[in-house]
């Protein structure tokens, strides 16, 4: 006779993958797989880095976002270029 | 030969003569170093995403060059001390940054106050929408008439008939006595 073993997850793993699923499961880089798209990251084109604000200005997460992290840096100091030219703002305070 | 572009933002105040001498000044460093001047652009007036230097408002200039490797550092330090020391009271923030020498020169710059329509009415009259647009005040206001000016030439004419009818009047009388 063979005994059956169950496996033994805890509640925190199981809350975590339950968080996980309610989400609607793993984000896509928009950047992989479309060079195209990644010539447009540059510190002149503000209206394009918009996209990686938050309404107060400051840089969206790539847990948000959903970059990859090679692009999540890319995008992340063309912001900060384009803060030091004026084009994007440090902080906004009216939205 | 590497490939540079410099992005500066001047005063909104800036007249042509004074982009004129910022342009000279900047092709002769460029040809004393024996490079290429790219381009020269004007994107236009901004609104700044934070006021600088007191100024809401300013226009930006993105001008692109090559230089060799020997001359560069010379040059850039030249470029560089003019817009410190030179064009100080003109040109407020600047920005050098080294350009791939095999990637393509296309660029994508947000529009400015220039680009934009400034009012509703000429943006719908450039797009043939006419039919949309508010009549003076407003929809439910009445029509005015056409008033007919009173003044001016005919006013006088009207005047010289009247006073000619009325001597006409006065002889009539005298011969009658």
């Amino acid at each position: 006779m063979t005994k059956k073993i169950k496996l033994k997850i805890s509640a925190r793993l199981l809350k975590k993958k339950l968080r996980k699923d309610s989400t609607g499961g793993s984000k896509h880089c928009r950047f992989c797989n479309n060079p195209e798209l990644v010539t447009e990251i540059d510190y002149k084109n503000a209206s394009f880095l918009r996209k990686f604000l938050t309404e107060r200005g400051k840089i969206l997460p790539a847990r948000i976002s959903g970059n990859a992290c090679k692009y999540q840096k890319m995008v992340a100091r063309e912001i900060k270029n384009a803060r030091i030219m004026a084009l994007l703002p440090f902080c906004a305070t009216s939205y | 030969m590497l490939r540079y572009e410099i992005l500066f933002l001047t005063v909104p105040e800036i007249t042509g003569d004074e982009i004129e001498s910022i342009k000279s000044y900047f092709l002769k460093s460029i040809r004393a170093a024996q490079g290429d001047m790219l381009s020269f652009e004007r994107w236009g007036k901004y609104r700044l995403a934070y006021p600088v230097n007191k100024n809401d408002y300013g226009v930006y200039f993105l001008a692109r060059f090559e230089v060799a490797l020997e001359n560069r550092d010379a040059l850039l330090k030249d470029v560089r001390g003019a817009y410190i020391f030179k064009f100080n009271t003109l040109i407020m923030k600047n920005m050098i940054h080294r350009l791939d020498s095999e990637a393509s020169l296309e660029y994508k710059r947000p529009e400015s106050l220039e680009d934009s329509p400034s009012d509703v009415d000429s943006f719908l009259k450039k797009n043939e929408m006419e039919g949309l647009l508010k009549p003076k005040g407003g929809f439910r206001a009445k029509k005015t008439e056409d008033k007919s000016i009173v003044g001016g030439v005919a006013f006088e004419a009207e005047a010289a008939i009247i006073a000619t009818k009325a001597t006409v009047e006065d002889d009539i009388e005298n011969s009658n006595d």
